[in-house]
């Protein structure tokens, strides 16, 4: 009985260091913030009967730096078929500069990003989504519910990819048909959390 | 002539930090010695910055204690397409890193599935020789804390 207990106290602990991470047919948190490209608040309303993909990312990982090639390629793909972009930097700009919404506004610019780069410049809706590294991805179905979270790929080396998470949820939603795998282990660099 | 050059090469040659490739994850206990009663593995990238910050920790604690305790780092750097073992050399070398590396070649995911952590960097976790997990810390660790925390479990293993 005794042993029983500690494993279940154990489990327990194990569960609750990542409670706070939105669980997989939870209602989205809206969002309103400044897109750096043009200064402008973008508001995101779940339940806006739109499929929509939420990145978070910033401009210091190399391992965010890796996947963009691959979000922008993704977005120019899933865009016409109605899906929705937003990209969210959540580090802390106060300690890293290249964080600012002037370096975001060269970063987004530069590349050619095909959706607004948001400034959450208290984290708060990393936190509220449960974000932890960049880059970390949460996709959301037309009714505001969150249907997948994790990672882009598995790989950021197109040769080495063996699941495609996002694509492979996208066309599950716009085929008419759940997801059929809805969480994955996000990996990259910690989200650098205003303190 | 040849003697000076002999021991520059020497010199040159023992500076050099260890790094092994691996591709499985379940190998990586196999890099450590049989007299280490614990073994430390802890998971880093040169780009990741709070773990760069722990390496000076990292080289304490290995200094810290003896052949008991024994440390591995495993190097997630090639997960980035530019980056190459030589470069994790280097930065081994700067960092006068001399516990053994590993520069992990698998897929990523299969090593976080594995050791059991969400892809969150850097993260330390000890194992007992029969490779049971007896401590974790996600993070960068301070080495007072982590020195007091191994040496705590050696004594409770005698």
């Amino acid at each position: 009985m005794k042993k029983v207990f500690v494993f279940l106290l154990l489990s327990g602990l194990a569960a609750a260091s990542f409670a706070d991470e939105l669980a997989i047919g939870a209602k989205a948190p809206q969002f309103s913030l400044v897109n750096a490209v043009d200064g402008k608040t973008v508001a995101f309303k779940p339940g806006d009967g739109k499929l929509s993909v939420v990145v978070f990312t910033c401009n210091q990982c190399q391992y965010a730096k890796a996947f963009e090639p691959r979000i922008i390629e993704l977005a120019k793909q899933y865009q016409p078929k109605g899906v929705v972009f937003y990209a969210i930097d959540p580090n802390d700009e106060a300690q890293y500069a290249v964080e600012s919404l002037a370096e975001m506004k060269s970063r987004a610019t530069g590349k050619g990003y095909p959706f607004p780069y948001l400034k959450d410049g208290d984290s708060a809706t990393a936190h509220a989504y449960g974000a932890r590294v960049t880059p970390h991805v949460y996709l959301i179905d037309g009714g505001g519910t969150l249907r997948y979270r994790g990672y882009v790929d598995d790989s950021a080396k197109p040769e080495e990819r063996r699941t495609t998470g996002l694509s492979n949820a996208l066309d599950d939603l716009l085929g008419g048909k759940s997801v059929s795998n809805q969480t994955t282990r996000a990996f990259g660099c910690t989200i650098k959390w205003k303190s | 002539m040849r003697r000076t050059l002999l021991i520059l090469l020497l010199a040159t040659s023992a500076s050099a930090a260890e790094l092994r490739d691996i591709t499985d994850p379940a190998k990586i206990k196999d890099v450590f010695p049989a007299a280490a009663r614990i073994r430390v593995v802890n998971i880093w990238a040169t780009w990741c910055v709070p773990c760069v910050a722990e390496m000076p920790e990292l080289r304490a604690v290995a200094k810290a204690l003896g052949p008991e305790v024994a440390l591995a780092g495993v190097s997630m750097d090639n997960m980035i397409p530019e980056m190459t073992r030589q470069k994790v050399i280097v930065f081994l070398d700067r960092q006068k890193i001399s516990y053994i590396n590993l520069y992990y070649k698998g897929n990523a995911d299969d090593l976080s599935r594995f050791l059991g952590f969400e892809g969150e960097m850097p993260v330390t976790i000890a194992f007992d020789r029969q490779g049971k997990e007896v401590w974790r810390h996600q993070g960068a660790i301070k080495s007072a804390d982590t020195i007091a925390e191994l040496r705590k479990l050696l004594r409770r293993m005698q």
